[in-house]
């Protein structure tokens, strides 16, 4: 029965996968019985967020990097074809002045002097000259408005010259002399204090290019600083924690990858992709401990079917003899021969049951286990290897130890492979093997040492013995699998392997099991599995 | 003297004993029985026995120790090695010891007492 169960399971090759899952937490919530097992579960959790992917988010950081720099680039671009301009304007506002400056020269002579006239009047037209001919670039510079000003006071300076060539009565001249001079003056100055005006504009233009090229950088820095930041959190951090998870995978833990934040990108698949391997790995690692404990029976049966024979033997030559000899015993001896038949009978019953049950396939089930039995178990399903080789075999069992958290069926698995070993190395005759059992080697854990005074190993050799397909036995013997199996199961209950060993010596193997920490109570425990699991 | 043939068992499974006693003793045998070998061989230190049928594998004394023993101390005495598994090697092993023969678990005594008898004619040949 218990055989086919996995068939009419909905997710066989989840066992373990449950197994490692409610080792790997079962400190928080032990005995709330078996967790809801459904592989793909987590991998529709993890594609069930939004999707926000790191090449969105690329483009966006990129985007908003380019559309700064571009608003940057427009602007330096506009403020400095602003300056050219305004260079343009102060070259003609300078020749201008020059020209005005020739012209109430040239009039100051005449006025002063009575030289002619003309040469202030050329002077005017061509600084009225100069102003038309560059009118585009000046009226980018001040408005048209004023360079109307401008034409309109050199037209009226151009006037007021002629007026005072032409006029001859005294009082008139000394008027428009007067008018002249004001005017002249206030020609300077308009066009001067333009000038400065735009000076002064494009010193405050400059100054601002100079300070905005500094706080671009700045502002370039602080959003390199935050794609760096963007980087190093969404990629190299994910890659950390992926890589954390691919050490943890290697260490024997198979729980999946669970939803860390509300949405998902590629890190998500990458996630689940991690998930569907580790499913497969876990089906593999049962495969492989399968097949393993396969190969540990076919060590055992040669075992069992000598301590088979014995059971056997009385139970033959106990029923030949009654045949044989019946009428010749008494009442009381037929019934005590019979009684001997049915006790062999049941002896032979357990050593059969006993190495059915170590070999039966059977779902794996973590509970919490008295160590002492389990351990007692295995050493029963070779104690007869053991006494094929005369090895004695000596065990130290204290009482009263704290329970561990794993599976009977794997854990036996464990130590068949660990005893088996030591018998397969000690000499007929002179070997030993001890195991002992320590709660106080390491807080949270016991330890079950499995020493013998076997030949031992050296470093180079010790160094690869947990290596798959790793053996030192003939071939055909050994499959190298044992140690790489045994270890695969201890890690997926939470505990490790240690091997110490010294040449000539003699080997000790240890069992590092986590204990539960809830004392053993199988009552509470069973009504605790009936109970919904709230601890979850 | 009595001309008994004087038979030691020797197997640490105590039935084994408890019901070759009675069935040699029928045949006309003087039989001893031992649960392991130490004691076994304590008694031979003590009186000659003229067979010895022992299991091979035991804890403290094993059957091929007790055989090189016999050997060694009691040579014209035949040995009978009962083994639990059968191998050609320990066959092979017991009867290059010096074993008169060997017999394999499981066996009716009917089945021993012809290897007995074999060894008792033997024994009375040379005598």
């Amino acid at each position: 029965m218990a055989d086919d169960t996995p068939q009419g399971r909905p997710c066989p090759q989840a066992d373990l996968s449950c197994a490692g899952g409610e080792a790997g937490i079962y400190a928080g919530m032990a005995g709330s019985g078996k967790l809801e097992c459904d592989h793909t579960a987590w991998n529709e959790q993890l594609r069930l967020r939004p999707k926000i992917s790191i090449r969105f988010r690329l483009i966006l950081a990129f985007s908003i990097i380019f559309v700064f720099c571009a608003a940057i680039t427009v602007w330096m671009f506009y403020a400095v074809s602003t300056v050219q301009h305004k260079i343009h304007f102060l070259e003609v506002a300078e020749s201008y002045v020059n020209e005005i400056q020739q012209v109430r020269r040239f009039e100051k002579n005449y006025l002063l002097y009575g030289t002619n006239l003309e040469d202030a009047l050329g002077h005017l037209s061509r600084a009225q000259k100069l102003m038309a001919e560059n009118r585009d670039k000046v009226i980018k510079v001040i408005s048209l408005d004023h360079y109307r000003d401008i034409i309109r006071g050199t037209e009226e300076y151009a006037v007021l010259l002629r007026r005072i060539g032409d006029s001859r009565d005294v009082g008139e001249r000394a008027e428009v002399e007067s008018r002249l001079r004001r005017h002249g003056a206030d020609m300077v100055r308009f066009a001067a204090d333009f000038a400065e005006r735009e000076r002064q504009a494009v010193d405050s233009t400059f100054l601002l290019v100079k300070r905005v090229t500094f706080a671009f950088l700045v502002v370039l820095l602080v959003m390199m600083l935050v794609a760096a930041l963007f980087i190093n959190n969404e990629i190299l951090k994910n890659l950390r924690y992926l890589r954390g998870y691919t050490d943890r995978i290697a260490a024997g833990d198979f729980t999946h990858i669970t939803p860390r934040r509300w949405y998902r990108d590629e890190f998500t698949q990458l996630a689940m992709a991690i998930n569907h391997m580790i499913d497969e790995l876990e089906r593999r690692q049962k495969i492989l401990v399968e097949s393993h404990k396969i190969r540990a029976v076919g060590n055992l049966v040669a075992g069992v079917a000598h301590e088979l024979n014995n059971p056997l033997n009385n139970i033959l030559l106990t029923s030949a003899s009654l045949e044989e000899d019946y009428d010749l015993i008494p009442k009381e001896e037929q019934k005590e021969m019979i009684a001997d038949i049915i006790g062999e009978t049941e002896r032979a019953q357990r050593i059969v049951r006993n190495l059915l049950d170590f070999a039966r396939e059977s779902e794996t089930r973590i509970q919490r286990l008295d160590l002492n039995k389990t351990l007692q178990k295995a050493i029963d399903l070779v104690s007869n290897q053991v006494r094929i080789a005369k090895i004695r075999l000596e065990t130290y069992l204290p009482e009263n130890l704290p329970p561990v958290h794993g599976d009977e069926q794997l854990l036996g698995q464990v130590f068949v492979n660990l005893i088996l070993n030591a018998v397969d190395v000690l000499p007929q005759g002179e070997g030993r093997i001890t195991i002992s059992v320590d709660k106080d080697r390491q807080d949270g854990y016991v330890a079950v040492s499995i020493t013998d005074n076997g030949p031992g190993m050296p470093e180079h050799i010790l160094r690869r013995i947990f290596d798959p397909f790793f053996t030192t036995k003939p071939e055909g013997k050994g499959t190298g699998l044992g140690l790489s199996v045994s270890r695969g199961i201890v890690q997926q209950l939470g505990g490790y392997i240690r091997v110490e060993s010294e040449v000539g010596k003699g080997t000790t193997f240890t069992v590092f099991l986590p204990t539960t920490e809830i004392p053993f109570e199988p009552d509470k425990r069973q009504q605790a599995q009936q109970a919904p699991p709230e601890a979850a | 003297m009595n001309d008994k043939l004087r038979i030691m068992v020797v197997d640490d499974e105590a039935i084994v004993g408890k019901r070759l006693k009675p069935s040699l003793e029928r045949e006309g045998y003087e039989v001893e029985t031992f649960g392991d070998g130490t004691s076994a061989l304590e008694r031979m230190a003590q009186k000659e026995f003229d067979i010895i049928v022992t299991d091979v594998r035991m804890d403290d004394v094993d059957g091929m120790q007790i055989l090189e023993h016999v050997r060694a101390h009691s040579p014209r005495s035949k040995v009978i090695i009962i083994t639990g598994y059968a191998t050609v090697e320990l066959a092979r092993e017991a009867l290059v010891k010096g074993a008169f023969d060997f017999i394999a678990k499981p066996f009716k005594p009917g089945d021993l007492r012809a290897i007995i008898e074999k060894a008792a004619v033997e024994l009375a040949q040379k005598e």
